[in-house]
């Protein structure tokens, strides 16, 4: 724990620092990215067969296909279909949907990312708060001696999978007790959605909770927290005013890469409840080869996760000037 | 054998009940998870078929067992894979130091925290019907990179340890002195996360399959699951055996990897 060098120590030099490191962060990222996309876009490309046959079906007549062929630019050189590829992901223009012909292919996600990035979000929240609060309970005062329950009920869960425990949860309180409405339910409004996040936010919680616990433990024998119990702050105070922003730069980190398994999450809730959002979107297009609507959603949700991941960091580190780059 | 083995092989036995009993099953029971029978489909459990039926009247305890061992083969090879590419890798650049262990380092990073769906989603769209070796090198793609990093760090410790500066000094060879001294104490260490990374790939597979990007026979864990949500109402419970296998199988195998921890390092 050095202190921090002379340039970060000003908080313009910490924030010019702190986006010189996310910058070779996100570039490395964003290069992931473009080759994923790219992968897509080669896929119909190079499959062997007629990519228009492929949409269209094997008997729809050649005059047809190659209307489509023209339309999706497919009759030119790859070269240049690939330079309009490219130049289309950065002015959002990827052509429009096959499966709905004359709405373009982002305007389907941004209709999708709505509801996507409302689960998520929610989810990041309520995983955040129930992780941090189920941490200061495993090692804080208030349980007495049930803390170390708390810690092992943190363990199990963590260990739980959620594509395991999502459906029966869900046909537990949402078919047989009915105390809480199908999220997949258009009706089903702010409760659905509540739910739906509840289920996405456990394993992150968790994972908050087992990191937050070790981080606060860390910090459990340090001077500054006797100077704040000498001043007759109480638990609470102690705890969570003092020990908790010391230790927020992991559960920052480990919030950070659990963005990944959180979308999968996202993909796996959206198919159980049938959820409209960027996962049916995807799943939609890549089942019926609407190439411009995969292409456009891989883009996008690859993007999303990108600037996730920076807001992490970014947070992480105007909160603990310890972890911002010297 | 000492406490410390026995009580490893304790949390390694759900594991190895597991892979052997489902293996053993599915090579030597006759029964089939593809056949169909219409009259039985989604019917519930009876003599002849334990655990119930499924869509279109397939066995559940056959698709169930059969899915088990397939997942865990999967997970076995690609787990196998990712130590030895990884072990490989981050021991070479935390011996090296330096920029390659920065950028290996990075590497890891991005490579542990980029969504697997959108890469199984990319890497599946560029084959024209996904099989179980496509489904396995979209795992293959990022799972050396917890090996390589715990290497990497255990490689730099290891190379400044005592014992290899004396082998330095008594003149070994560079080759020497990682194949004798710096790889087998690695070993230890990077083998733990085998049994989580195993873990990982299956529940990995399972959410594929879930989401409808499974193989295209339907023996999967993840199939089994959507079944039972897609019969809930009717049939719950080939949903309960759904979830109570994917969780038996990956809490076995992070229940070994938690025993490989203890038998290493001795510590609880």
């Amino acid at each position: 724990m050095s202190p921090p060098k002379p340039s970060g120590s000003t908080r313009a030099g910490a924030v010019r620092a702190v986006f010189g490191s996310l910058g070779a962060r996100t570039v490395g990222a964003l290069a992931v990215l473009l080759v994923l996309v790219s992968l897509v876009f080669l896929a119909l490309r190079l499959l062997p067969g007629d990519p228009a046959a492929l949409v269209l079906g094997e008997q729809a007549p050649e005059i047809e296909r190659a209307l489509l062929r023209a339309r999706l630019g497919l009759d030119r050189p790859l070269g240049v279909q690939y330079a309009r590829f490219v130049a289309g992901l950065f002015t959002f223009d990827l052509g429009d949907s096959l499966a709905r012909p004359g709405t373009s292919a982002f305007s389907e996600v941004w209709r999708a990312l709505g509801p996507t990035a409302a689960l998520a979000s929610v989810a990041v929240v309520v995983g955040a708060l129930g992780g941090i609060t189920a941490a200061l309970l495993s090692v804080g005062p208030w349980l007495g001696a049930r803390r170390e329950w708390a810690h092992r009920g943190i363990v199990v869960v963590a260990a739980t999978p959620l594509i395991a425990f999502a459906p029966l949860l869900t046909y537990l309180l949402a078919v047989k007790l009915r105390w809480v409405p199908l999220p997949g339910d258009p009706d089903s409004g702010a409760s659905g959605l509540l739910f739906a996040s509840g289920l996405l936010a456990i394993p992150l919680g968790a994972q908050v909770a087992r990191i937050g616990r070790a981080a606060l433990l860390d910090q459990a024998g340090a001077k500054f927290l006797d100077v704040a119990r000498a001043k007759g702050g109480g638990a609470l105070r102690v705890w969570v005013v003092h020990a908790l922003p010391a230790a927020f730069s992991p559960i920052a980190v480990v919030i950070a890469t659990q963005l990944g398994a959180l979308l999968g999450g996202a993909v796996v809730l959206e198919r159980l409840f049938e959820r409209p959002g960027l996962g049916t979107l995807m799943l939609n297009a890549y089942a019926a080869r609407d190439i411009p609507v995969l292409e456009a959603s891989v883009a996008a949700a690859g993007g999303l996760f990108v600037v996730a991941q920076a807001l992490a960091a970014l947070a992480s580190a105007v909160i603990d000037p310890r972890t911002r780059p010297s | 054998m000492s406490t410390r083995a026995l009580r490893s092989a304790g949390y390694a036995a759900p594991a190895f009940v597991v892979a052997l009993g489902s293996a053993s099953f599915a090579l030597l029971s006759t029964r089939s998870p593809t056949r169909l029978s219409l009259d039985h489909a989604w019917a519930a459990p009876t003599a002849g078929y334990p655990l119930g039926s499924g869509d279109a009247g397939v066995d559940i305890l056959a698709l169930a067992v059969h899915a088990t061992a397939r997942a865990l083969g999967m997970a076995a090879v690609v787990a196998s894979f990712g130590f030895v590419v990884g072990t490989l890798l981050g021991a070479t650049a935390g011996l090296r130091g330096g920029a390659a262990q920065r950028w290996l380092l990075r590497a890891c990073d991005l490579t542990q925290s980029f969504p697997t769906f959108l890469l199984a989603l990319a890497v599946l769209s560029a084959v024209s019907v996904p099989s179980r070796w496509h489904i396995g090198a979209v795992f293959c793609l990022t799972v050396w990179a917890p090996f390589a990093r715990i290497s990497a760090v255990q490689a730099r410790v290891i190379a400044q340890a005592e014992f290899v500066q004396a082998a330095r000094a008594l003149g070994a060879t560079r080759a020497t002195v990682v194949g004798r001294h710096v790889v087998p104490n690695l070993l230890g260490p990077v083998a733990i996360q085998l049994g989580t990374a195993a873990a990982g790939i299956v529940l990995g597979e399972a959410a594929l399959g879930f989401v409808g990007l499974g193989p295209p026979d339907g023996v999967s864990l993840g199939a089994l699951l959507e079944q039972g949500t897609l019969s809930m109402l009717r049939a719950p419970h080939v949903l309960a055996v759904g979830a109570v296998t994917v969780a038996t199988v990956s809490g076995s195998l992070q229940l070994a990897s938690e025993g490989l921890r203890y038998f290493v390092s001795g510590a609880r």
